[in-house]
């Protein structure tokens, strides 16, 4: 027969002080590793969200991104007459030729500065990504070297205030906007005319193409069509294929989670075996009382485990609402992919919530392993006598 | 019996305890010290020999912005400038990989010894170079990390551009502060892209540390209200730069440490509370026998202390080991899991069927574990060449004492507390 879970609460209740710092301990190693864990979902998330999957985009054959690829403008003409891209009412194509520019900017606080991307987009390209909002102020009117500017970045780089002016070697661009882009990769972005990105920061060449298809069947004939071509050299793709490859930065995010999970773990299995041995050794007339009672070695040792298991269970769960709060927190670093400022949240999402939880469950049921053990094996009688 | 042994005899008395306790500080410094690493890396990366007299041009409006090849002349003209070389970015692929691993840079070979002064290289690797057009020299690291010999070929396919180029390695350099990289000529690359008028960045050496300001500036000059405005700055300024990137990666790496320390002073002092709490009773003997309460209070501290002392010894030692003498922690791990096994063999003889397996299980471990960090090698094998210097400053390793010694001192003040509070009676009366 097993001993009634009751027991094991009771028994946590008593030594409350223990059980407290045991249980803070746990919970704080299972908040640390919630938190990098859900910076890498954020990243990842920030990624996904950015894709549309009417899209295609197309790049140069062997660029991993967009920043990196090359389309020349006679490249883009042929694109241009691909039969399977959509109209608009008009019967214009829909397809938006970007430029991606780097520009190296301060920082609103202290000295420091960091790379900023702005994507040079063609008047359909705002169509194209209907994620995209504006949110304050007007948009860019192509040859008035004006930008908008995502309403994020805006919080975190100088002069980023509608009607300031952005001052880059030596060009002037005024800021005229601010956007939204839905926790998207968008939302690292700061927009204004392709054309006049390129003749103002000397760039022959677009970077990459999107364009929107009519069907899935439409994708797939264009994606053959345009990876055939070994004139053209191009490659297209959905545009959510490509976005959820751009995973480069939360990878090294993942290892430094993983590897502080593996020490703060050993650490915290130690201390709970510390407690549950204490526990083990200060029960033993308890225990041998049990025996006697009839409950048998195997009950002795499920009952410890599921103690173990109980008191990290109560930690992880409690780790896991401590870090809640940091929840959609927005927190930015370099981009690997783009090598620009990269805005994203921090995302707890339930898989994360549960494998936290699951963490903090190996604890308990490996550091009360070897203490459950001792227990089960205490010899009835000596266990009755003891002091 | 003098008091030390007295205390000792006390410390080692729940042999399991003292090493479990010792054993989670030393889990909790050994991270500590490694994130105080990994955040020194991060926000000041070690200062190269040859870098107070280099300076570095780019673009601007950014790194990603290449710069006319003409503006060089411009450059050699400035009084004060020794040597200048085009160094600009590959991206190259290497082999069927997914990504750039490691950095492939073009530049003139025949600069490089001015320039990179501090570089070593296999003999003959700079007057190869320099005739070989399609030559390249490569990184120890990345040599080490991919098993690539002098007179082996590479092959690499651009990201940035749209050509794949082979390169034969005519030398392997080390001995500088990035050994991971592959210089190739920038002659090469032109002809291949067939773009002789652009290039990344330059770099420059300057002739003596007074000079530069006065070149930082005359190059800055030069071009100002051309269409390729430039920014030159010092090697160090560049590099902090490049950190000050990482934005908010460093303040969060800050807040995970704070954590660590917190949750490591939690957990150790209710271990070492419980420690004095399970001999509540003897206590108050010796009060009884006559012991004064600061006596007493120095024995609690003294075991608190030498546990943590223990505690960081081993955590502090053993980052210090595996992060520098990468081998030898290969090799203690090593003799560890064989002592695990000679347990193992122990227990199967007394047909301690559990202890055994356990036994078993943890040597089979730690032997994994000791042979992985043996054939790494070093920190840069560890992390895939990811990390390539991770320095345990004397500064941290003292930063994590403090904070050890810090935690002897907390971890004693709830137990001397209820040493105070407890009359010698209760104490007495006291069961467990």
């Amino acid at each position: 027969m097993a001993l009634p879970i009751k027991y094991n609460v009771r028994n946590l209740v008593i030594r409350w002080r223990s059980t407290i710092t045991t249980m803070l301990g746990v919970a704080l190693v299972v908040a640390v590793y919630v938190l990098v864990q859900a910076l890498a979902v954020g990243l990842e998330k920030a990624s996904q969200n950015t894709g549309d999957p009417r899209n295609t985009i197309i790049l140069r054959k062997g660029s991993t991104a967009e920043s990196v690829s090359q389309i020349t403008r006679a490249q883009y003409r042929e694109i241009l007459y691909l039969p399977q891209i959509a109209r608009d009412q008009n019967g214009n194509p829909l397809v938006s030729a970007d430029v991606i520019v780097l520009i190296n900017l301060p920082r609103k606080q202290g000295r420091s500065e960091a790379n900023v991307l702005v994507r040079g987009i063609s008047p359909m390209g705002r169509f194209l990504r209907p994620q995209v909002r504006l949110v304050a102020g007007r948009w860019f009117v192509p040859g008035n070297r004006e930008i908008v500017v995502s309403a994020k970045l805006a919080e975190r780089f100088a002069n980023f205030d509608i009607g300031s002016q952005i001052k880059t070697g030596g060009k002037l661009i005024t800021v005229v906007g601010w956007l939204d882009g839905g926790d998207s990769a968008y939302d690292s972005e700061c927009w204004m005319d392709a054309d006049e990105a390129r003749s103002l920061f000397d760039r022959e060449n677009y970077s990459s193409v999107l364009l929107r298809v009519n069907g899935p069947e439409a994708a797939l004939a264009i994606s053959n069509r345009v990876d055939t071509d070994k004139r053209l050299s191009l490659r297209a793709m959905p545009e959510t294929e490509y976005y959820s490859k751009q995973t480069m930065t939360a990878k090294p995010i993942k290892v430094l989670g993983g590897f502080l999970a593996t020490v703060m773990s050993i650490g915290a299995i130690f201390a709970a075996m510390n407690t549950l041995y204490a526990s083990v050794g200060a029960r033993v007339r308890e225990i041998g009382t049990l025996r006697v009672l009839g409950y048998r070695r195997r009950a002795i040792l499920m009952s410890f485990i599921i103690e173990g298991a109980l008191l990290s269970l109560a930690g992880g769960l409690l780790g896991g609402l401590l870090a809640l709060p940091l929840h959609g927190y927005t927190t930015a670093t370099i981009g690997l992919e783009t090598f620009s400022e990269t805005i994203f949240q921090f995302r707890i999402t339930p898989a994360l919530f549960a494998e936290g939880l699951l963490f903090s469950l190996i604890v308990g049921v490996i550091g009360s392993l070897l203490p459950a053990i001792r227990a089960a094996r205490l010899p009835v009688i000596a266990a009755l006598r003891a002091a | 019996m003098t008091l030390a042994t007295f205390i000792i005899k006390n410390a080692v008395r729940n042999k399991r305890r003292a090493a479990l306790s010792i054993l989670s500080v030393a889990a909790s410094l050994f991270l500590l010290v490694t994130l105080l690493v990994f955040q020194r890396e991060l926000t000041l990366p070690p200062e190269e020999a040859g870098a107070a007299l280099r300076v570095v041009v780019r673009n601007r409006v950014s790194l990603g912005q290449p710069l006319p090849a003409r503006q060089r002349p411009i450059i050699e003209k400035i009084t004060g400038v020794e040597a200048v070389t085009p160094f600009s970015w590959f991206g190259g692929v290497f082999k069927d990989e997914k990504f750039p691993s490691f950095a492939q840079f073009a530049l003139d070979p025949k600069m490089l010894r001015h320039v990179f002064g501090e570089a070593k290289v296999t003999p003959g690797a700079y007057e190869a170079f320099e005739s070989e057009r399609t030559g390249c020299i490569i990184g120890k690291l990345t040599a080490d990390k991919y098993k690539i010999k002098v007179g082996d070929i590479i092959k690499f396919t651009s990201d940035i551009y749209a050509v794949s180029l082979e390169f034969k390695v005519v030398g392997i350099y080390w001995g500088t502060i990035d050994d991971r990289n592959c210089l190739f000529n920038q002659k090469y690359l032109d002809e291949a892209t067939g773009n002789h008028g652009m290039v990344g960045t330059w770099w420059v050496k300057v002739r003596s540390t007074e000079d530069m300001p006065a070149v930082i500036q005359a190059i800055n000059n030069a071009f100002a209200n051309t269409s390729s405005e430039v920014r030159a700055e010092s090697e160090r300024a560049f590099q902090l730069n490049f950190v000050s990137m990482w934005g908010n990666i460093k303040t969060l790496v800050t807040l995970i440490s704070t954590v660590v320390v917190f949750t490591l002073v939690l957990v150790s002092a209710s271990t070492m509370s419980m420690a004095v709490r399970e001999r509540f009773r003897e206590l108050a003997i010796l009060k009884a026998l006559g012991f004064q309460r600061r006596e007493l209070f120095a024995f609690i501290l003294a075991e608190s202390f030498g546990l943590a002392g223990f505690g960081a010894v081993v955590g502090i030692g053993w980052a210090w080991l595996l992060y520098s003498q990468t081998r030898w922690a290969g090799i203690l791990l090593g003799a560890v899991a064989a002592a695990f096994a000679a347990n193992f063999l122990k227990l199967l003889f007394h047909r301690e069927w559990l202890g055994a397996f356990l036994a078993l299980l943890a040597a089979a471990g730690l032997a994994a574990a000791a042979k992985f960090i043996y054939a790494k090698g070093s920190i840069a094998g560890l992390t895939q060449n990811f990390m390539n210097t991770f320095d345990v400053t004397p500064r941290i390793i003292g930063f994590a004492l403090l904070v050890a010694a810090c935690l002897g001192v907390v971890a004693s003040l709830a137990p001397s507390w209820a040493v105070v509070r407890a009359s010698v009676v209760e104490g007495l009366k006291t069961l467990d």
